[in-house]
């Protein structure tokens, strides 16, 4: 086992450990803050990968905008731990079949898949030839990425606003 | 039309002779019922032509060598054919003339039997029907052809012995004939068809001819003849379908006299006969139709010695007469047996008006009855039933001695002296119980009062001139058919001649037994004759025959041997309570069950699914999942 | 040398069906959608090792779309949930039930 390898395991660990907690916590933010620990350690393996700065950018962006935005609707809301129980039987039993049937079904293709024992190269891509490559060949989704922004943009604005009109409104008839 | 050889009149002679009465029948049903007068005479206009019609043929083709047979194409298909037509040959010559004389007899007979009866324009129909399907029957070149007038003719049975259908124990007798015989027929269809499987067609002269021992199996033989035998079983009478014969005495007497003792329980005799080279080919089948036959007429004549209804011993007579002339047959007398058909029609039928004339006139069946009420005065009826009686016991020289003589030779050729020995027991019962009758109604013993007697006869003339003409239009024929009976048996050569032109089957060889016995039937019947003379006859008798001093025997033979009981029960437990009810659960549990299951399943199982319509996000969401992960499946493999 | 490219395909489907488990079994909208976000989180996984392991860039720039729809849709969908949550007043997805 290489070095690589070793850091790959453990971070490997670190990632599942991270988000099987995340996902059993009846307390909202801390589901979060744990499921922040398990992007970063996906961060660590894009740079393991040879992608620098998507690592970075996973940062920025993913934990450092998403979650925070997961925060401030919880803490805006105040939303309480309303589930009395956390994983009614019903529920979880479903999904747990699911999901072995989805691991089984995984490993087996993984393992009939032709390359799947090639071991990964020890490469890096530069920012420089990543930007280059994602605008020249794949600019008009950057711009399509752009308009999904702007979409999101008034969709949150709307759904947000709609709501101050309307109280506004009641209390102007009262 | 296929083969055409001989004279061009036989074909259009032989369809007048069949077709003529089913005119006759459509005319008075749908046109005359209400001219009484006109019915009868147009039924036995049509019959009487064709007596003549069938006189003529056997004129015309006495030196008859080959059969001719024509034909019409009917059913075909690819390798079956089975046509529709007629064949004549001697047998169904003499057979038509047989047929067509009696039912002329009867015909005429029942116009002062039947004289204002209210449905007397519906007897005369139900009789023309009755004449064209027997005569049709007669001439009929395939099996098939030959079981649809078989079946007509117990049709036209049921019809006549229910005819007076107001009396409840007559619809029930007509019911259980047919239905009795329509078992008969069942094993007959059946063996209709085996034939039909292994040759192909059901011709009749091909079945009696050397292909039919070609293409059929010994094993195959053997069982569609015991299946034959079956329809013939029930048709003639034969154990163990005979109880049904002696019920159908509800009819009218002329109706038993044609029907039931003549013609129509003779034409299982008849369908013996004409397929005796097929059944010639299996002696096991022989010898089982040898055993049956000496059961019947053994069974029959102990029933008869117990009877005192004129009409039952008559009925129960003529089972042990048809058993007889079986076992001729089935000892291989052909000529025998037919020939104790023709005799046996003669002097039954007499019989039978005979009775007819006395329970017309005394309005009773009862024979002591009749006795005492001096049944004895009727002049031409009493001689005509001596004749009769005479004749049915074997007395020379009247007809059934020849035929009888005739029979018991064959069953004299035969190895085993059981049969011969049945056949002369019988022949001793028949002349005992026929002469039980004769001499009960013709010297009564006097310790009933003969005052009431007389004046119960005098009451019932005081109709003189309507009873005077009746009883004379019911005479004629009787003395008609006492001739007959009188010089019939000296015909015998001839009629060998006729049928017998050319070698049919084995013939009994006649041992040294035949001159002993002989001499031994006719000592017999003189002895039986004799014995009832004793017992009932002679001036200070008992009236008590020697079985009714054995109470136990005598019960048996008047319950009829308790076969009635053991159908009864049969009915009612095996097949009532036993198969039609199990039948009749399959029905509602099974395939009415099966059917709500179905239908309760369906509406469950959509309940059941229902359940899942919960409109929740995350079932949803499952199956989403569980759809991808299948298709990755499916992808996978 | 780092890793057998199958092991980073387990460790991926490991977290999705983490993903999926969060999603389908957490009686809470705002669980369902960290959920999805785990799930994209190790779709990125695999695009960029499957990247690495095919020498080619394209896998990379996907992972960069990834990461903006995600964002895209968090937003959007955090939105709606608000939306309800003060129409319905529950954060139970099982309340919201009319279109059964």
């Amino acid at each position: 086992m290489t070095l690589h390898g070793f850091i790959f395991y453990v971070l490997a660990a670190v990632t599942v450990a991270a988000t099987v907690v995340a996902i059993t916590r009846r307390n909202l933010v801390h589901a979060v803050v744990y499921l922040i620990f398990s992007y970063f350690g996906t961060a660590m393996l894009f740079y393991l990968f040879g992608a620098p700065l998507l690592a970075a950018l996973e940062v920025i962006i993913y934990a450092g905008a998403i979650m925070v935005l997961f925060l401030f609707v919880v803490m805006m809301i105040k939303v309480e731990a309303s589930e009395e129980v956390l994983f009614p039987r019903s529920q979880w039993l479903p999904a747990a079949i699911f999901g072995l049937i989805y691991a089984v079904v995984g490993c087996l293709m993984i393992a009939a898949a032709p390359g799947a024992e090639m071991s990964l190269k020890l490469l890096s891509a530069t920012p420089r030839e990543f930007a280059l490559y994602v605008f020249q060949s794949h600019w008009f989704s950057v711009e399509v990425v752009s308009l999904l922004l702007l979409i999101a943009l008034v969709a949150a604005l709307y759904l947000g606003k709609g709501q101050g009109k309307e109280k506004s409104k009641a209390e102007g008839e009262v | 039309m296929t083969i055409f050889s001989g004279e061009y009149a036989t074909l259009p002679v032989v369809t007048t002779a069949t077709m003529l009465p089913f005119v006759a029948f459509l005319l008075i049903i749908l046109l005359t019922r209400s001219r009484p007068r006109l019915s009868a005479a147009l039924s036995v206009g049509a019959i009487a032509v064709s007596l003549g019609c069938a006189l003529f043929l056997l004129g015309l083709h006495r030196h008859l060598e080959k059969p001719i047979q024509y034909t019409g194409r009917w059913l075909a298909s690819s390798e079956v054919q089975i046509p529709f037509g007629f064949l004549i040959d001697p047998l169904s010559l003499l057979m038509l003339v047989i047929v067509a004389g009696i039912c002329l007899l009867v015909q005429v007979y029942s116009l002062g039997y039947m004289e204002g009866d209210p449905g007397f324009s519906r007897y005369y129909a139900f009789m023309s029907l009755f004449a064209w399907a027997m005569l049709s029957l007669t001439v009929s070149p395939t099996i098939l052809q030959l079981y649809i007038f078989w079946e007509l003719v117990g049709l036209s049975s049921y019809l006549l012995i229910g005819f007076w259908y107001e009396k409840f124990s007559a619809t029930q007798a007509g019911k259980k004939a047919f239905v009795m015989t329509r078992a008969g027929d069942v094993a007959f269809f059946l063996g209709l068809l085996l034939v039909l499987l292994h040759m192909g067609n059901l011709s009749i002269l091909e079945m009696n001819g050397p292909q039919a021992a070609a293409r059929m199996s010994p094993a195959v033989l053997t069982l569609s003849a015991l299946l034959i035998f079956g329809g013939i079983a029930g048709k003639s009478a034969q154990f163990p379908l005979m109880t049904w014969l002696p019920d159908a005495m509800e009819g009218p007497t002329p109706v038993s006299a044609l029907l039931h003792s003549a013609t129509m329980v003779a034409a299982g005799v008849y369908l013996f006969a004409r397929l005796f080279p097929f059944f010639s080919l299996s002696p096991t089948a022989m010898n089982v139709f040898l055993a049956i036959g000496t059961i019947s007429m053994l069974l029959a004549s102990t029933m008869a010695m117990v009877s005192n209804d004129i009409k039952k011993v008559w009925a129960f007579s003529t089972i042990s007469q048809l058993g007889f002339m079986i076992m001729g047959l089935a000892a291989g007398g052909y000529f025998a047996g037919v020939f104790h058909l023709t005799t046996h029609a003669g002097f039954k039928a007499l019989l039978f008006l005979c009775s007819g004339v006395f329970i017309h006139q005394y309005q009773t069946n009862d024979i002591f009855e009749l006795g005492w009420l001096g049944a004895r005065r009727l002049k031409a009826p009493v001689v005509a039933i001596i004749v009769a009686a005479a004749a049915l016991s074997g007395i020379p020289p009247l007809s059934g001695y020849f035929s009888k003589e005739a029979i018991l030779a064959g069953l004299a050729g035969l190895s085993n002296p059981v049969w011969l020995s049945a056949g002369l027991v019988g022949v001793f019962l028949t002349a005992y119980y026929s002469f039980r009758v004769i001499f009960v109604i013709c010297l009564p013993q006097t310790h009933a009062t003969a005052s009431e007697g007389s004046s119960h006869a005098s009451g019932l003339n005081h109709e003189d001139g309507r009873h005077e003409r009746q009883y004379r239009t019911m005479a004629r024929p009787l003395i008609v058919l006492a001739t007959i009976t009188v010089v019939l048996g000296f015909f015998e050569g001839p009629l060998k001649d006729f049928l017998i032109g050319r070698p049919i089957a084995a013939e009994p060889s006649g041992g040294g037994h035949l001159a002993w016995a002989q001499y031994g039937a006719l000592a017999l019947a003189v002895f039986g004759a004799w014995w009832a003379w004793m017992e009932f006859g002679r001036p200070g008798a008992g009236l008590v025959g020697f079985v009714e001093r054995m109470p136990p025997l005598y019960n048996l033979f008047a319950q009829r041997w308790y076969i009635d009981h053991f159908y009864r029960l049969f009915v009612d437990r095996i097949i009532d309570r036993g198969i039609s009810a199990l039948c009749f659960q399959n029905d509602n549990k099974v395939i009415d069950g099966g059917i709500d299951e179905m239908s309760r399943g369906t509406v469950e199982s959509g309940r059941v699914i229902a359940l899942l319509h919960t409109g929740a996000i995350q079932h949803r969401l499952i199956v989403t999942f569980a759809v991808i992960v299948f298709l990755s499946l499916y992808f996978f493999f | 040398m780092i890793v057998p490219f199958g092991h980073v395909l387990m460790l991926a489907g490991v977290l999705f069906s983490l993903g999926m488990f969060c999603a389908l079994a957490r009686r809470n909208l705002i669980m369902i959608v960290l959920g999805i976000e785990i799930m994209l989180n190790a779709a990125s996984i695999i695009f960029v090792s499957a990247a690495l392991h095919w020498e080619s860039l394209e896998g990379q720039a996907f992972v960069l779309f990834i990461l903006a729809v995600a964002a895209t849709e968090v937003s959007v969908g955090l939105a709606i949930i608000i939306y309800a949550f003060r129409r319905t007043g529950s954060f139970d997805p099982s309340t919201y039930n009319l279109l059964k």
